[in-house]
């Protein structure tokens, strides 16, 4: 079972945005949004544990942190993010970290 | 010498696991002459040999026998001149003379006070120590779930899998606070008293707001460490064979000198530097009294070369 981080990303919103829509109109069942929704952490987890290769740093004041369930969450100020090509700078970054070595894949939601 | 003699010479000891200090010897409260409480600097030990100390001693034992018509009002000793008893006052911890004067007041008329400063070193070393660190606690009186506290409040750390309790921290006084789930805390990080109090009435502030009845019993300064710099080397060597019973010294395990002085009871950390570190203080006077303790007797074994 993977991590259920990624649905409240923009891929994971925009998913669930169509999920929704479709459960409207009657044309999937819920349980089947929510086998869609398993199927994707699965996919965005091994996709990017695996193909994904490219590298950014960012750098920036730490204004708060919290670690609790073994989920770190930062909140960053004035933050600059650096890749190779280019820069991206912003006053405030959320960051919600999980474990990325797994030791007990059974206490993942 | 034979006083000296009577106390079994420390052995090296391994330090016990993972431990991080070098291990320590136990001290043991009996001291087999007078009350050696506080040390008392020997005398100016440029000597390069114990055998240069030991006559040193047997000229003072001689002169001190000439004058023994003094009554010699120094707790514990008969005549002899130990070099490590009992003094009380700060300012006369110079209390053996210097073989160099004592010829100078060895007269009859020498006054019955058991203090000579035959030197004016006895005055204040005018260095003060700052402190670095005060760990306090207090009860909070309420059960907390630790984990409704990680959850809202903000810089905290709840791992229970490694520890548990809540790590907190505050930047204004720059203070780490280990939050239980009993409601007892743990404040540490701050610089002096009135900061490490305040800082635990922030956190309990915080948990206050987070809905639990917090309150602030039995506040309680626990522990207080200052740091110094006598400005010149010091003689390790010489401070650890001199004050056995109280120092510790074993420069593959750890650097620096552990004294123990039992008047006030502070563990001091004297390195070759002049740095000398002061833990196990409840209150600021007792680094204090331990540092114008310590410093005549670094005085001298001050490094020459």
């Amino acid at each position: 079972m993977a991590y259920q981080l990624y649905r409240n990303t923009t891929l994971g919103n925009s998913l669930q945005e169509s999920l929704d829509e479709l459960i409207q109109t009657q044309q999937i069942t819920p349980q089947l949004a929510l086998q869609v929704l398993l199927q994707f952490d699965k996919a965005i987890n091994t996709a990017l544990a695996n193909r994904v290769r490219n590298r950014v740093n960012f750098k920036g004041s730490l204004n708060t942190y919290r670690f609790c369930d073994n989920v770190w969450t930062f909140v960053l100020n004035d933050v600059e993010f650096r890749e190779v090509t280019d820069l991206v700078k912003v006053d405030k970054v959320k960051i919600v970290a999980c474990d990325g070595k797994r030791q007990n894949p059974g206490a993942l939601t | 010498m034979d006083q000296n003699n009577s106390i079994p010479p420390f052995q090296g000891l391994a330090s016990p696991q993972g431990a991080m200090t070098p291990g320590m010897p136990i001290f043991s409260p009996m001291m087999p002459y007078g009350s050696g409480l506080t040390p008392q600097p020997v005398q100016n030990t440029n000597s390069l040999s114990i055998l240069e100390e030991q006559q040193r001693q047997q000229q003072q034992q001689q002169q001190q026998a000439q004058q023994a018509q003094q009554a010699n009002t120094g707790p514990g000793t008969s005549g002899q001149t130990p070099q490590l008893f009992h003094s009380q006052t700060v300012g006369g911890s110079t209390t053996t003379a210097l073989p160099g004067s004592t010829s100078l007041y060895a007269t009859p008329l020498t006054p019955m006070t058991p203090i000579t400063p035959a030197t004016p070193a006895s005055e204040s070393s005018g260095i003060v120590p700052q402190l670095q660190n005060i760990v306090s606690t207090v009860n909070l009186g309420c059960k907390l779930d630790l984990k409704t506290i990680a959850l809202r409040a903000r810089n905290a750390e709840y791992n229970p899998k490694r520890f548990a309790a809540v790590i907190m921290r505050i930047r204004e006084p720059r203070t780490t606070a280990l939050i239980f789930s009993s409601g007892k805390m743990v404040c540490t990080g701050a610089k002096s008293e009135e900061q490490s109090r305040l800082a635990a009435r922030k956190y309990a502030r915080v948990v206050q707001k987070l809905g639990f009845p917090a309150k602030f019993l039995d506040f309680k300064i626990q522990n207080m460490v200052g740091s110094c710099d006598v400005k010149f080397p010091i003689r390790l060597e010489g401070l650890v064979l001199t004050h056995q019973q109280f120092s510790s010294y074993e420069p593959e395990l750890f650097p620096g000198l552990i004294y123990r002085m039992i008047k006030p009871r502070i563990v001091l950390l004297i390195f070759v530097s002049g740095k000398v570190v002061l833990t196990g203080a409840k209150v600021r006077g007792e680094i204090y009294e331990a540092f114008e303790n310590i410093y005549p007797i670094l005085k001298g074994f001050r490094k020459t070369t």
